[in-house]
């Protein structure tokens, strides 16, 4: 079975020899045929091969790996070892709540309508302030953890459900009014500047 | 029109080439030069593809028009 990116690299590798035969020979686009072949070639078809780049891009900034390449995030992915389940992200990211190649994105995307596209947005601008800014340090996030971010996953999931605190508020959960993180609840997340004082888990191979 | 094509032929392949280039590593840079670098080099060579299009067009239409003033 061929993967997305083999699939890209043999889409790429055919888009090349079609430009090439009509940058070498471009008498051939004098014919009808010709014309139908450079269109296919300078147009049609690296598109296509773009495209599809772009998907497997867009699908592998997705991963924990690739969050991670920025020197700046190193701390933050190094949270996710603390040996400490009241740190909210670690016991998600140990007990696989949250899917462990994917750990940053699916707590900090955006589950609303084009959230996915804002969330690459604001990823880009991330990039952005990196290499051509001043990152703020330490590093906070640009609105308010959104409730629905949390109850993408937790909303219907008996443990949350039949808990008297959150049955209680559940209204004020669901309308953002009281939030899961800085409500007082669940308010340790990314002990960054703890890191020196905290034991880290190791996990078995 | 020939020049045009050739030289966004390259301008595209080079793209290309960027673009299979970035997607042999997993990271924010390999991303961004894919984005911007990749990104640019494509889209001026499709841009001027289509440019040397529409010139071809243009320049057939106006000899079409020369000819049928001489008949």
């Amino acid at each position: 079975m061929i993967g997305p990116q083999t699939l890209v690299f043999l889409l790429i590798g055919a888009s090349i020899l079609l430009i090439l035969v009509v940058v070498i020979r471009p008498s051939v686009t004098a014919s009808r045929e010709g014309k139908i072949l450079a269109f296919l070639a300078l147009f049609i078809v690296p598109i296509v091969a773009a495209g599809l780049g772009a998907s497997e891009h867009i699908e592998r900034s997705e991963q924990t790996q690739f969050c991670l390449s920025c020197h700046i995030m190193e701390p933050y992915g190094r949270t996710l070892y603390v040996d400490d389940s009241s740190y909210i992200p670690a016991a998600h990211f140990q007990n696989h709540r949250v899917p462990a190649d994917k750990a940053c994105y699916t707590c900090h995307t955006d589950y609303a309508m084009f959230g996915t596209i804002r969330a690459k947005v604001e990823g880009l601008h991330h990039v952005y302030v990196y290499w051509f800014g001043t990152p703020m340090h330490p590093i906070r996030l640009y609105h308010p953890y959104n409730n629905r971010e949390c109850l993408h996953c937790h909303s219907g999931a008996r443990s949350f459900e039949e808990s008297p605190t959150h049955t209680a508020m559940m209204g004020d959960l669901k309308s953002n009014k009281v939030s899961c993180t800085s409500s007082g609840c669940h308010d340790t997340y990314h002990p960054v500047d703890k890191l020196d004082q905290v034991k880290f888990w190791k996990p078995t191979e | 029109m020939l020049r045009n094509l050739r030289v966004s032929g390259i301008l595209v392949i080079l793209g290309l080439v960027v673009e299979a280039l970035s997607l042999c590593w997993n990271n924010a840079v390999s991303f961004m030069s894919f984005v911007v670098v990749g990104g640019l080099l494509f889209v001026s060579g499709i841009l001027l593809f289509l440019y040397s299009l529409v010139s071809l067009n243009t320049s057939a239409r106006r000899l079409d028009a020369t000819v049928e003033t001489r008949h």
